[in-house]
């Protein structure tokens, strides 16, 4: 490499690795769900943490399933990160292979807040209903 | 008189002192997450270590930053969804200081280091104007009115800090419900008029961050950019305690900056986020 060349190099190829890693994050934002608050984009505090997101299983313990299985809590983790589909999916997997449930549904709810009228609710962001006979 | 001809001719050199913070402030993040990927990262120091004490100074790498660099790319791989924002800004002004290393340039390690902030500053702002949660006040209205952040104010205002705990009881009584059943919750101001003051606040966040990235751009050595980016890390750290990130911006300031009492500044806040770090205060 020429000493240009090294200049150029040295010069742009960090700050250009920074706006491919943020216009990564912001294209899985975008498709995947993905909060702001991760994935090197540096969109902390720019909405509420993914960390009051609620997983919903009607007639479950989210809490003792994990106990019952720690691969749960890993795909727990990401689905309140990332609550698209392929998550929600993988998600409902591993539960209905931990419980030998016949069928299983998984719901992801998100806190909504109105300064206006002062309220705080929760919004459905997305649920799956997983039988036995699909996996 | 004579310790601060000393502290001056420090800061007058304050490249050196810039390296040693970064350094300083690598080694502690890396033993936060030294309980991540524990064999990788043995591996990697052991080479490291060795190849250190066996050559030493007269290595032709800089060795030290190479290891950081490598321990920071396994916590990056093994868990890129998870790190921390300030994860990504420490890998890429520590990959700065490995080129460093090769080129020897302060020019070039300047515009690196003033790139960076520019980059993370715009695309903070860009997430924030995207986001009507945001510029609506909720986020703020939310997280206010449950005491997670401004919990120094709180102190000075007991009746307050009442309400706050009282909204997140709330809320957790809320979260113990079917959400099926569509329940919601009143949240109670903790401070009168709050949502006017949050959306005020909201949009004083986007246009300070955004006046520090342009003024970063244009005059990256003038006092007053220096005074606006200190202005925003101090208003950080009193909304929050984002020790992890603010020590990081601090450090990189302090490279950016030539006058002597921003210096000061840079090097009290970065040394007050480090320890606070160290004594696990705030967030990093």
């Amino acid at each position: 490499m020429s000493s240009r060349r090294n200049v150029i190099f040295f010069n742009y190829s960090i700050p250009c690795l920074a706006i491919i890693v943020i216009v990564i994050q912001m294209v899985v934002v975008k498709t995947q769900n993905l909060s702001k608050w991760k994935g090197g984009g540096y969109g902390m505090y720019s909405e509420i943490h993914y960390f009051y997101n609620q997983i919903h299983i009607p007639n479950l313990s989210v809490d003792s399933l994990v106990d019952v299985n720690s691969n749960l809590k890993n795909s727990l983790g990401y689905l309140m990160l990332m609550p698209n589909d392929n998550r929600i999916k993988e998600s409902a997997q591993l539960i209905l292979e931990t419980t030998k449930n016949d069928s299983i549904s998984v719901q992801l709810w998100k806190p909504v807040v109105d300064s206006k009228k002062q309220s705080l609710t929760r919004v459905l962001v997305n649920e799956i209903q997983l039988n036995n006979g699909d996996l | 008189m004579k310790y601060w001809q000393n502290i001056k001719e420090r800061l007058e050199n304050h490249w050196q002192l810039t390296e040693q913070l970064l350094m300083l402030f690598a080694f502690i993040y890396i033993v936060v997450l030294a309980n991540d990927f524990k064999i990788w990262k043995l591996c990697i120091l052991f080479s490291g270590f060795l190849v250190w004490f066996l050559i030493g100074k007269n290595a032709k790498h800089p060795i030290s930053w190479i290891v950081i660099l490598l321990l920071l790319i396994i916590d990056l791989v093994g868990s890129y969804f998870w790190v921390a924002n300030h994860h990504f800004l420490l890998l890429f002004v520590v990959l700065s200081m490995v080129f460093y290393g090769y080129h020897q340039s302060n020019v070039i390690l300047y515009k690196n280091v003033q790139a960076l902030l520019i980059i993370v500053l715009c695309a903070s702002v860009i997430h924030k104007l995207f986001s009507y949660q945001f510029i609506s006040g909720n986020f703020y209205y939310h997280s206010i009115n449950q005491g997670t952040i401004f919990k120094s104010l709180f102190y000075f205002f007991p009746d307050s800090l009442e309400i706050a705990n009282s909204n997140a009881e709330s809320i957790k009584e809320l979260n113990e419900t079917d959400p099926n059943l569509l329940g919601k919750i009143k949240l109670v101001d903790v401070f009168p008029n709050l949502r006017i003051i949050t959306i005020v606040f909201a949009w004083m966040t986007i246009i300070v961050e955004f006046l520090a990235a342009v003024a970063l751009l244009s005059k990256p050595k003038s006092k007053w950019t220096h005074l606006v980016l200190i202005a925003m890390i101090l208003g950080i750290l009193f909304t929050k305690l984002e020790t992890g990130f603010m020590s990081l911006l601090s450090i990189c300031g302090l490279l950016l900056c030539n006058h002597l009492k921003l210096k000061i500044v840079y090097l009290i806040v970065a040394i007050a986020c480090l320890t606070m770090i160290i004594t696990k205060i705030g967030y990093h």
